[in-house]
Parts: C-alpha cells; sequence; structure tokens
C-alpha cells in the first residue's frame, strides 16, 4: 500500500476518527485545526503512530513541525527518513 | 443524614436504561450473549452479559468521544441517562460532584498499553491509552463532559467498591461540599479477564448462574455501568431512600440482617462468597438478581438499582432460581437490604427504605 494510503488508514483507526474515511482526507488538506481538526494531544499520538507503523523517529519539534502539516509533507518525510 | 435517590441510568446486559431493567425484572430472566475469545487458533466460546452504548451518540458527537475508551464511554452512557431522567442535562452542574465505583476500573485500556508497552517499547506507548488508563479516567471524562465542577473521585475495593464509594457520597453531601452526587458503579469486560476467570473458575464460567446454590461455582462474567443521583433534598426521592450503609467483615464481627428488611444478596455464583450469604441470610425473605446482568465487583450498584426501582414500584420482582430456595415476601417491601460479600468474609450492607 502506497504510504499515503496507509497514512490515512492509520490516522483514522489509531486516532479514532470514526467520521471520516479514506478518501475524504486531502494529501495537502491541513492535519491540524481547520483542516482534519487534529489537536495537540493528537501531535503526540501521530508522533507514536508514524515511529510504530512506519519505524521511522519524530525526534523533536523541529522535525516535527513541517512534517505534521499534511499527508503530502508526512509521506514525504517518512520516505526521506527511510531511505536515509 | 439519608440520602435520596432521584434518578437512575443504567445500562446492562439486559439492555439500556431503567424500562430495560424493569422489564428484566418482569420477564424474570436475561439470556446471556455468546463471547468468543480466538487464541492459539481455538475459539473459546462463553456465556457474558455485555452492556451496549449505542445510545451515546444522542448526548454527544462522535468526535468529542474518539479519545475515550469502552470503559469510559459506558460510564458516560449511565451518567447521561441519570441525568437525562433527573432533567438535568441542562442544569448547572457546578455543585454536583461526581463518585465513581468500580472493581477493575479501565481493564481492556490498562491491559492494551501494556501490550503496546511490551511489544513496542516505550517511546511507542500511546499516550491515549495510558491516559484512558489510569481508575480515575472515567470519572474524570463524566466531570470534564458534563461539567461537573464540584470533587470528583474514583473508588476501587473490589466488592466492596459501591458501599465503600456511598460512605463518601454521604460525606460529601453531610459536609454540604455538594447539593448532589453523580453516582456510578462501572465495571467492564475484556479478553484477559476472561483468561483469569477461565483459569480459576474452569467450567464455573459455563452457567447457568444460580446464585443461592452457594456449593456451586456458577458465575457468569458481565458488565455495565449504574448511575444514580444522590441529594439531600427529601422532596427529589423518586426511589426512596438510601438509609444506611455499613462496611464491615462477618468472621470479625458476625453480621446480624435486620429482621423485618427484605434482602437483596449481592450472590452471583461465586462459590467462595457462598457460605457467608447461607450464614446470614438463613430464613429472611431474600433474592438475588445477578443472573440479569452477571458477575462483576460493580455488581453491586445494579442491586441497588433493582432495590430502589422495586420500592418505587411497590411490588417484588421474582427471579426464578436454579437452587430453587428463593424466598419470596408475603408483600412488597418498604425496607430492603443489599448485601455484598467477599471471598473473606468483608460484608457491605445498604439500606433503603420508602
Amino acid at each position: 500500500m502506497e504510504i499515503k494510503e496507509k497514512l490515512k488508514q492509520v490516522l483514522i483507526e489509531d486516532l479514532n476518527l470514526e467520521d471520516v474515511t479514506p478518501d475524504e482526507i486531502g494529501n495537502d488538506e491541513p492535519l491540524f485545526g481547520e483542516g482534519l481538526g487534529l489537536d495537540s494531544l493528537d501531535a503526540v499520538e501521530l508522533v507514536v503512530v508514524v515511529q510504530k507503523h512506519f519505524g521511522v523517529e519524530i525526534k523533536d519539534m523541529d522535525e516535527g513541525r513541517p512534517a505534521l502539516q499534511s499527508i503530502n509533507t508526512l509521506a514525504a518525510f517518512i520516505e526521506e527518513k527511510s531511505n536515509g | 443524614m439519608r440520602m435520596a435517590i432521584q434518578s437512575i441510568g443504567i445500562s446492562g446486559g439486559f439492555g439500556q436504561g431503567v424500562d430495560s431493567l424493569q422489564r428484566a425484572l418482569v420477564a424474570g430472566e436475561v439470556e446471556p450473549q455468546t463471547g468468543e475469545v480466538e487464541r492459539n487458533g481455538t475459539v473459546d466460546s462463553f456465556p457474558c452479559y455485555r452492556a451496549a452504548i449505542d445510545g451515546l451518540d444522542e448526548f454527544f458527537p462522535k468526535r468529542a468521544l474518539r479519545r475515550i475508551d469502552h470503559y469510559s464511554k459506558m460510564t458516560l452512557y449511565g451518567a447521561s441517562l441519570a441525568l437525562k431522567e433527573a432533567g438535568l442535562l441542562e442544569a448547572d452542574r457546578s455543585r454536583m460532584g461526581v463518585i465513581i465505583a468500580t472493581g477493575y476500573g479501565a481493564l481492556k485500556t490498562t491491559f492494551d498499553f501494556l501490550d503496546s508497552y511490551l511489544d513496542f517499547g516505550y517511546s511507542c506507548s500511546s499516550p491515549t491509552h495510558f491516559s484512558n488508563s489510569v481508575h480515575n479516567a472515567a470519572a474524570a471524562h463524566v466531570s470534564m463532559q458534563f461539567k461537573a465542577t464540584a470533587p470528583s473521585l474514583t473508588v476501587t475495593q473490589f466488592e466492596m467498591s459501591v458501599a465503600s464509594a456511598l460512605l463518601t457520597a454521604r460525606h460529601w453531601l453531610a459536609e454540604g461540599r455538594v447539593d448532589q452526587v453523580l453516582f456510578g458503579a462501572t465495571d467492564e469486560y475484556c479478553d484477559v479477564l476472561r483468561y483469569c476467570r477461565k483459569r480459576f473458575f474452569c467450567d464455573g464460567e459455563q452457567g447457568p448462574m444460580a446464585p443461592f446454590n452457594f456449593e456451586r461455582q456458577s458465575a457468569v462474567v458481565g458488565e455495565g455501568a449504574a448511575f444514580f443521583i444522590l441529594t439531600r433534598d427529601e422532596q427529589q426521592a423518586s426511589y426512596g431512600y438510601i438509609d444506611a450503609v455499613t462496611l464491615g467483615n462477618h468472621v470479625a464481627s458476625p453480621l446480624e440482617l435486620p429482621a423485618d428488611d427484605f434482602v437483596i444478596a449481592g450472590a452471583d455464583g461465586h462459590r467462595d462468597c457462598g457460605q457467608w450469604y447461607a450464614e446470614t441470610i438463613g430464613s429472611l425473605p431474600a433474592s438475588a438478581y445477578s443472573p440479569l446482568y452477571g458477575s462483576f465487583p460493580a455488581a453491586a450498584g445494579f442491586d441497588l438499582a433493582v432495590a430502589a426501582l422495586t420500592l418505587k414500584e411497590g411490588c417484588y420482582f421474582t427471579v426464578p432460581d436454579n437452587a430453587g430456595s428463593t424466598t419470596t415476601p408475603e408483600e412488597a417491601p418498604a425496607k430492603i437490604s443489599c448485601l455484598k460479600f467477599g471471598p473473606g468474609g468483608d460484608y457491605g450492607l445498604i439500606r433503603l427504605s420508602r
């Protein structure tokens, strides 16, 4: 499964977003605030989700902030770290 | 000081709401569901009484519940039903305390968190699972969601949890710290619990439940939430009053039950507790209602709900007992003692009246 699709799937499952389907999450849609509506507690959970499902560690806020903007930025971060 | 029972909210293996409980009491039986746990390629099937939480959407949007586990959802649902029945869903709840009695707490989430820690290590342990796994999580969710800003507490003392928590509720009301207490008794089933109970009790978990057969293990696992609005205001006593709550140990100081009370025994098919009920109840009119909701520590709260409903309706509900030893009172009881024993002779006695 492509990283973006898998990301959407695990986001919905691990963050219990029962009112959203993978198709409804846009690749460029902001994950926090106005977009998908995630909050700061989800950010902590997301760090765990990325490490658990993709084996990629988000070490600090400097790395996390740009990576956690959208599905596209998070997928790019995972790809970069996986290949690096 | 006696506590008036203003309303009840309840969800268990018999269904949701006081009406469902009353229907089960009138029918006299509830067929257990079939639980299944797959382990090492084999399927373990067993009877159980599980509580549904389908109606929770009526009170909260799904998004507000997404970080909340089954245990806390069950708790929230029971609390919602109690507040709805009392007409307090829109009320100012700044002087309403919250007390939850539970024997096990958030059992499934606790084990899920431990599993994630063991499987993936510290850095991959879910913070949400952790926050939901602490015993006070459900009480905190109830207080936050309902803006009940008076004290909030969880009491855990296994079979004695309900009686022990009621003592605290009475203190809060007597001290004037709160005007009302949103009091709940909640326990949940999880697969680890099934594993443990099967190891301890083997076929004794297969039912059917026979609470007055004190020689045989016949417990069937259950879960659910029973909530009450308790108040000092005697005008609000829709379901009668809790007159007294006593905790003790029958071995150290033998219990003598009030002679004019109808006894609701918390007997739930656990042979280890059977002798204490046999010794204390004797020939008093008594019944046990555990075959309607199963065996779990917080079921003492369900016994309390049955007692309150009995007083409100002014009638006596018959539950067929497989041992055939239930004694029927001659008329609708005006005073009821809810008696719960633990295996070591510890007891909780809750006395109610109309």
